[in-house]
């Protein structure tokens, strides 16, 4: 047998096995919308653990970190450390969202921000702005897969028919299985990947240069700075390491589909408990960097793509059996996340979208209507993905700073009685705005004064300044007193539940 | 007891982005990796031991309060 198909019958097996083992939990019962999105609200600390840690290795921490690496050098540690804090930060939004979840049958972030501040616009909004981050997000993990199963097989299978076939799997078992579909592949995924990633970042380096150490040693000698900051760039200094820090710390559980992940768990201890071993799935981070780094000093002559840097070493050195077990690997990091995505893109469009801008309680039909629109999505992020490969990358590349702006919404909103509906609405917009503008006029990082600061920082504070002040000016007796009601009071009546249309 | 919530919330910040001016460099090299890379590994331990304080503190007001 030759390398080729012997890499691909790996990866192959990898991507079926994972889609037969998704579509379980869908064909074994009839689900309703509460089971399909947010699994029951059933699940316990195992599941709640490799579903959020899962989360955050997908396609870019895979190709993205290892191509980081091998083009910028030091700027890319900071992925070492934006998770551990931020799950700091997820100890205490997360146990606060999930019981206002439960009580209010709230199954999405734009439901939350529309239960925090009795505003149908403001959830409307928050759910487009949400879409347009979530698309590009998706269309990436597409695209990712691609390249994948396109090195793997050495170019015998191309981007198009892998993506393709790829996706009509994870659609399938989102259509038939929703978020517990989602959970138990991802505990397949997590194993795969770290016992890919951490044997082949501690392989490769021993391979050419006796250990990680060493290899790092010749990095040093061969480019002298490249492994601190800026590393191999001009302005990714220190104070853009920190700010981009804050801003994806901050950021990290503003995602949408991480709040619908949230309203998963079985009770709030179970995120509570969970956000204290989160931090270790991190130590996965470094190892894509190891092998990137590795592939600056080995592979001639310099790759075109800094992407591929993991997969074109895995490549060069081992036999297609090891190259099969990569690609499968990293067809996993894209697909599982990318179902999770596509079915919280497909919430929020029908529930938060449609429904609400249409004031029609489509509760009752919405299951069907959601999954179907799985399909539409699905279909969509392929054309996207094969016709217009570059269009949405700029929309991409704001997708952090992005979502942060919800913070102080949602955050505030969660903590603090004085938050008010305008405040929201004139914070999100400013925050939009200056994402949008500083990112397409080249100025990210935005350099004041000898320091460089993420855009989506900076766009951060003043989001935050303009959200205190109008905030402090809008309130009233009447909305603090609403608003205390909205965080800590009891369920709704029965009328009430029925327009949110839970159960 | 609050006090020792509020260290526990901010020290991996204080770790994580505060120190990183001063952690920016390549030597000392630790357990093979640049010291800015293990600066920011060593990260995990720090939230992981504050975030197990602070469920710690909370597990105990929990059972008092019951």
């Amino acid at each position: 047998m030759t390398n080729q198909v012997i890499a691909l019958g790996v990866i192959f097996l990898f991507v079926v096995g994972a889609t037969v083992v998704g579509m379980v939990p869908g064909i074994k019962k009839k689900m309703t919308l509460e089971e399909w999105a947010v699994g029951g609200r059933s699940f316990g600390r195992l599941l709640n653990w490799f579903i959020l840690a899962g989360e955050i290795y997908t396609a870019f921490a895979f190709l993205g970190g290892s191509g980081w690496a091998y083009a910028r050098g030091g700027p890319t540690f900071y992925i070492l450390g934006y998770c551990s804090i931020a799950y700091v930060v997820g100890y205490y939004v997360l146990p606060a969202m999930a019981p206002i979840g439960r009580r209010h049958g709230l199954l999405t972030q734009p439901d939350l921000v529309e239960h925090l501040y009795a505003s149908r616009g403001l959830g409307i909004l928050t759910a487009c702005v949400g879409v347009a981050f979530l698309l590009p997000y998706l269309q990436l993990q597409l695209t990712g897969l691609g390249l994948i199963i396109e090195t793997c097989s050495y170019g015998i299978i191309t981007r198009v028919p892998a993506m393709l076939m790829a996706f009509t799997m994870v659609a399938a078992f989102v259509y038939l299985s929703g978020l517990k579909g989602v959970a138990a592949t991802a505990v397949i995924k997590d194993i795969v990947m770290i016992l890919a990633v951490a044997f082949f970042g501690i392989y490769l380096p021993i391979h050419f240069f006796g250990s990680v150490g060493g290899m790092f040693q010749a990095l040093d000698a061969a480019k002298p700075g490249f492994l601190t900051v800026p590393g191999g760039t001009k302005n990714l200094d220190a104070s853009w390491m920190m700010s981009t820090l804050v801003l994806t710390s901050l950021g990290f559980y503003m995602w949408p589909h991480l709040t619908g992940n949230s309203f998963s768990a079985k009770s709030p201890d179970v995120l509570r408990h969970n956000a204290v071993y989160l931090p270790l799935y991190q130590i996965c981070m470094l190892f894509p960097m190891l092998v990137g780094f590795t592939a600056l000093l080995v592979i001639v002559p310099a790759l075109k793509t800094p992407d591929m840097a993991f997969m074109s070493l895995v490549r060069q050195v081992l036999p297609g059996w090891a190259l099969g077990l990569v690609g499968g690997a990293g067809a996993l990091a894209c697909m599982i996340p990318a179902a999770d995505l596509l079915l919280t893109t497909s919430m929020l469009f029908t529930r938060n979208i449609v429904c609400r801008a249409l004031g029609k309680d489509l509760a009752a039909q919405s299951a069907t209507f959601a999954r179907v629109v799985v399909l539409a999505l699905t279909t969509m992020a392929l054309l996207l993905a094969i016709f217009l490969p570059n269009m949405l990358v700029n929309l991409l590349l704001t997708g952090y700073s992005g979502v942060t702006q919800f913070f102080p919404m949602i955050v505030l909103g969660l903590f603090w009685k004085s938050s008010t509906k305008i405040a929201s609405f004139s914070g999100l917009i400013v925050g939009e705005f200056l994402v949008f503008y500083l990112m397409l006029h080249k100025l990210d990082p935005l350099a004041i004064g000898g320091l460089h600061f993420n855009a989506g920082f900076v766009a951060l504070v003043v989001n935050m300044a303009v959200f205190l002040v109008v905030s402090m000016a809008t309130r009233t007796p009447a909305s603090m007193e609403r608003k205390t009601r909205a965080i800590e009071g009891p369920g709704p009546s029965p009328a009430a539940s029925t327009t949110l249309g839970a159960r | 007891m609050k006090l020792a919530k509020v260290v526990l919330t901010i020290f991996p910040f204080f770790w994580t982005i505060g120190m990183v001016p001063f952690a920016n460099r390549v030597w000392p090299m630790v357990l093979g990796l640049p010291f800015l890379a293990f600066w920011l590994v060593c990260s995990i331990p720090v939230s992981l031991g504050c975030i197990w304080g602070l469920y710690q503190i909370d597990l105990k007001h929990d059972r008092d309060a019951r």
